[in-house]
């Protein structure tokens, strides 16, 4: 555990030495500002909308959660995909590039040690990522009267769906020693598991004649990230969705210990 | 220094602080290391020779622990270097072929990383690796980032990071590779007082033979994965006879076998 600690507090301050850092916490941070301001017109069109047409009960159905709140962090989810791979391509491959990988695996520690110290760094900059996104709605705490559990739950959706991604970042940054070939197979899966898995269900589903509601459909649509957020965002916490994320997690960590390990022995 | 010499040589054995047998390394169809055996004692300084490609660095990346063998084992200061790896990786200082370094951090940050990697315990860790840089000469450029530092700087940053944790054994990858003669002769300089000071062992492959006969109390000379020659450096120059005439003798002899193992 020491170790973990070790290497993670080294690992995040060479990032935050290296340019990529700043870029993607600056981009991360105008992007969000620009969808929260465009949430918050919208909603106020909305309400203004209403207003002028008498619509008194969609008026009182209205409210901060649900027509501001839960979009701005839904289209927040989809933005961590395109820039996290620039954070975790040279969690491994750089120490392979450096050839500090022959310190590491050379010194008393673990090939877990590598593996969770490098995805505790990478959880460790989500986290910053997070916060970041979750000053905008925690604002509107100060001028309307937003729920917090609700508000929370999408936060807490949003870290984890980072986390899963941190994980699956640290896999694809260990296959490779290239940072470039790390950052497209990051952006390659991440698309995968994030967008591209229902379309793939549907397209191959209505090829082959098989029901769309198969056991194999399920198990596919289970794996996407989208099928595990909305609920949260709506203030549901789920423990097959917490489960999701855990065992995403566990998969891509264990697959990267297993790359390092092998990779010996060729 | 002389008299130390000769007391370590001369007297009664010490125990065996690296210890290999059989060692066998394949790579797909090419066998790099066959059937090595050689021991070194504690506080020996030994020069690991051979040319290019005789299978050195994969010697020393199995005594590390870096590559696991094909076949054979090897023991660190008692530890097998597979079985029992994190004793054995605690006992060895390892500086490779290029030196592990993160440009962007520097020498005083990277040696206490490396100290926490190697379980250095946290009350001595200031000490020691303050001691590490000391002795590497590197006090001075403590806070500057590596990558400015010339290469020479860079090498003694990698040996720096060796020894932080006062390791029984040191296995150092061609020391002095692209280096300019003074900062070879540093380097060498550093590794002696090394030797000298601690009661470290000391294994040391290169392919220049003046370095040997400049550090080394042995010579263990290898030749595509095996050992040709396992000798005393003072017993090998005996008359007159300088290193690079019986390197050049063994290797060209070793050659021709090879042609006539190779046309019959």
């Amino acid at each position: 555990m020491r170790h973990v600690l070790t290497i993670a507090s080294r690992e995040l301050r060479s990032l935050f030495v290296s340019p990529v850092a700043y870029v993607v916490l600056t981009l991360w941070s105008v992007i969000a500002g620009t969808f929260f301001l465009a949430s918050l017109y919208g909603f106020h069109e909305q309400q203004f909308r209403l207003q002028q047409m008498q619509m008194l009960d969609r008026l009182e159905t209205l409210n901060l959660n649900d027509q501001l709140i839960e979009p701005f962090i839904g289209s927040m989810w989809v933005i961590v995909l395109f820039l996290l791979p620039a954070v975790t391509m040279g969690l491994v491959a750089s120490e392979k590039a450096n050839g500090t990988d022959e310190l590491l695996l050379t010194s008393p520690i673990s090939i877990w040690d590598i593996v969770l110290g490098k995805f505790l760094a990478g959880v460790e900059f989500v986290t910053i990522m997070t916060a970041i996104a979750g000053f905008f709605p925690a604002l509107l705490f100060f001028y309307g009267d937003p729920e917090l559990g609700k508000t929370l739950s999408g936060m807490l959706c949003l870290w984890l769906v980072s986390v899963t991604y941190v994980a699956v970042g640290v896999f694809a940054s260990s296959v490779t020693r290239n940072q470039l070939v790390a950052f497209i197979f990051t952006f390659v899966l991440l698309l995968i598991l994030g967008m591209m898995l229902p379309f793939i269900v549907d397209i191959s589903m209505s090829g082959s004649g098989i029901p769309s509601e198969s056991p194999v459909a399920e198990v596919i649509r289970w794996m996407a990230t989208g099928s595990h957020v909305d609920r949260m965002l709506q203030g549901l916490i789920d423990t097959s969705d917490l489960a999701y994320y855990g065992v995403a997690s566990a998969i891509f960590l264990l697959l990267s210990k297993t790359v390092i390990e092998s990779a010996r022995w060729r | 220094m002389s008299q130390d010499e000769k007391g370590r040589s001369g007297g009664s054995p010490a125990p065996l602080a690296i210890e290999v047998d059989g060692l066998r390394k394949r790579y797909g169809d090419h066998e790099a290391v066959r059937g090595l055996s050689f021991g070194v004692r504690a506080g020996e300084v030994v020069g690991f020779l051979g040319p290019n490609g005789a299978g050195k660095t994969t010697v020393m990346r199995i005594l590390t622990g870096f590559l696991p063998a094909t076949d054979g084992s090897a023991r660190i200061a008692g530890h097998d270097v597979f079985s029992d790896a994190t004793a054995a990786r605690r006992a060895i200082g390892y500086l490779p072929e290029t030196p592990p370094l993160y440009p962007e951090m520097t020498p005083a940050s990277y040696v206490d990383f490396v100290a926490r990697l190697k379980d250095v315990p946290r009350a001595k860790r200031r000490e020691a690796v303050d001691r590490a840089l000391e002795r590497c000469g590197l006090l001075g450029v403590r806070r500057r980032e590596i990558r400015q530092l010339s290469k020479g700087y860079r090498q003694r940053v990698g040996l720096a990071q060796a020894i932080v944790h006062d390791p029984q054994v040191l296995v150092l990858d061609e020391p002095t590779v692209g280096l300019d003669p003074i900062q070879i002769r540093e380097i060498r300089a550093l590794i002696r007082d090394l030797a000298a000071s601690g009661n470290q062992t000391v294994i040391l492959s290169t392919h220049i033979l003046p370095e040997v006969e400049a550090i080394c109390q042995r010579v263990i000379l290898i030749g595509r994965g095996q050992k040709i020659l396992d000798q005393p450096l003072a017993e090998l120059t005996a008359g007159g006879v300088s290193l690079e005439e019986v390197f050049t003798r063994v290797m060209t002899r070793d050659a021709s076998d090879a042609l006539e193992k190779g046309a019959a």
